[in-house]
């Protein structure tokens, strides 16, 4: 069909219209359907709506968190096996980037750039960041990963086929393969201990407070006061995660 | 309708209708309650055990460390961050309330060199401004190589217990 010929037909016009308000009607009637291809519903200021904040400034290492998360969840003990872990960063003269992570933190760091290289060092604590539109929940073929109302992202342990999908999909390196259930596995920000009225266990153990948690809904919480105070990023903003882990104090380096 | 047109709608329906069946015995029942995953799984996950009990238990029995700790650089540290998760030991503390718990549910008792350098190690990315939350100043770090150190052999006898102390550093 060209619409640019001179004696353009009144069957040409009708062919092309009926074309196009055609095809607004199915675009229409498909936005019922935008979970499929968003994979979540984007919040809708109903209810509670997780946020974490990391103050970077305030993390000391002591990888209590770290320590914590694999005892409130019995998490392999091995050392690659984490939900939650401290890296540590050291930005040397030359401007190259060390990231160290020993055990995750959990037996403490020690520097092994001397004092003389470093240009800045510090630790970063890393945990999933409970995306809004995580690439892991949208890559399971079975739907045995998802988003709670609550913005918390959770696998179903009964449901996963251990594909290990998800564990390609996550840029925050969050995920794992449990070695004896055979299912992938993640942080679930201790919502057994939520729901009794306790808070996740990193968030607890932190001695110095740098571990924020809250509602994002409530203008009052905690978590809301945080992100008003500071200046906060979240890591790879590029990819569109809608990552709901602020980092205050958040080097380029780190990713 | 042409004969061949008829058959492949028949066939096309037995298809459909024995997929419907199928997906109805086969899919849980709690599957798209609320989205594309199983409901019950949230109950499930939010069922699991719990191992921290929280300062608050803690302070229930051991109120004079409470005292003690709340004026001291570390009040905010929890007490289960040093001696552990203690959930069970809280649980049973009202069962045993004359004499004393029986070991296995006793927590641990740190203070040697190893445990108490994990977060006071000398450590650039430590030197920086941390500051205390009651008493406004950064965090004591030392060189567990040169701090105290009469002879090397006895390293692992030198405990930081016996001179600071831990509620109250």
């Amino acid at each position: 069909m060209n619409l640019n010929k001179p004696n353009f037909s009144r069957r040409d016009f009708f062919k092309a219209g009926s074309i196009i308000v055609g095809g607004i009607t199915v675009a229409t009637a498909l936005t019922p359907f935008d979970g499929l291809l968003f994979a979540t519903e984007p919040p809708k200021g109903k209810g509670k709506w997780y946020g974490i904040g990391i103050d970077i400034n305030k993390c000391i290492g002591c990888g209590n968190c770290a320590k914590a998360c694999k005892l409130e969840n019995n998490v392999p003990k091995d050392p690659f096996y984490f939900r939650s872990w401290v890296e540590q960063y050291t930005i040397k003269n030359d401007g190259s980037v060390l990231v160290e992570s020993p055990n995750g933190g959990i037996d403490g760091f020690k520097q092994s750039v001397p004092d003389e290289e470093i240009f800045k060092s510090f630790f970063v604590p890393k945990m999933c960041n409970h995306c809004a539109k995580s690439p892991c929940v949208q890559v399971c073929p079975v739907g045995a990963t998802f988003e709670t109302p609550e913005g918390i992202v959770l696998v179903d342990e009964n449901y996963c086929i251990g594909c290990r999908y998800c564990v390609q999909a996550c840029p925050y390196g969050c995920r794992f393969i449990n070695p004896e259930k055979g299912t992938a596995e993640k942080c679930t920000l201790c919502i057994h201990r939520l729901d009794k009225g306790q808070q996740p266990a990193c968030f607890e153990m932190c001695p110095t407070e740098a571990r924020i948690f809250g509602d994002l809904n409530d203008p009052g919480s905690k978590i809301n006061y945080f992100l008003k105070n500071h200046t906060c990023m979240v890591i790879k903003p590029n990819l569109n995660t809608g990552s709901k882990l602020f980092y205050n104090a958040l080097s380029p380096e780190v990713r | 309708m042409p004969q061949h047109i008829k058959r492949l709608i028949g066939a096309f329906a037995v298809v459909i209708i024995l997929f419907l069946l199928l997906q109805t015995i086969l899919r849980p029942t709690s599957f798209g309650k609320i989205g594309h995953y199983r409901a019950d799984a949230i109950q499930e996950n939010k069922m699991k055990e719990l191992h921290y009990a929280g300062s608050d238990k803690c302070t229930k029995c051991h109120e004079e460390m409470k005292t003690d700790k709340e004026v001291g650089f570390h009040a905010t540290l929890q007490c289960e961050a040093c001696h552990g998760p203690g959930l069970k030991h809280a649980m049973y503390a009202d069962k045993f309330k004359d004499g004393k718990l029986p070991d296995s549910l006793m927590l641990h008792k740190p203070g040697s060199r190893k445990e108490c350098v994990i977060c006071h190690q000398l450590n650039a990315a430590r030197v920086k401004i941390v500051f205390d939350t009651i008493n406004n100043s950064m965090i004591k770090q030392i060189d567990p190589m040169k701090h105290n150190l009469v002879d090397k052999r006895n390293f692992a006898k030198l405990v930081c217990i016996e001179c600071h102390n831990p509620h109250q550093p």
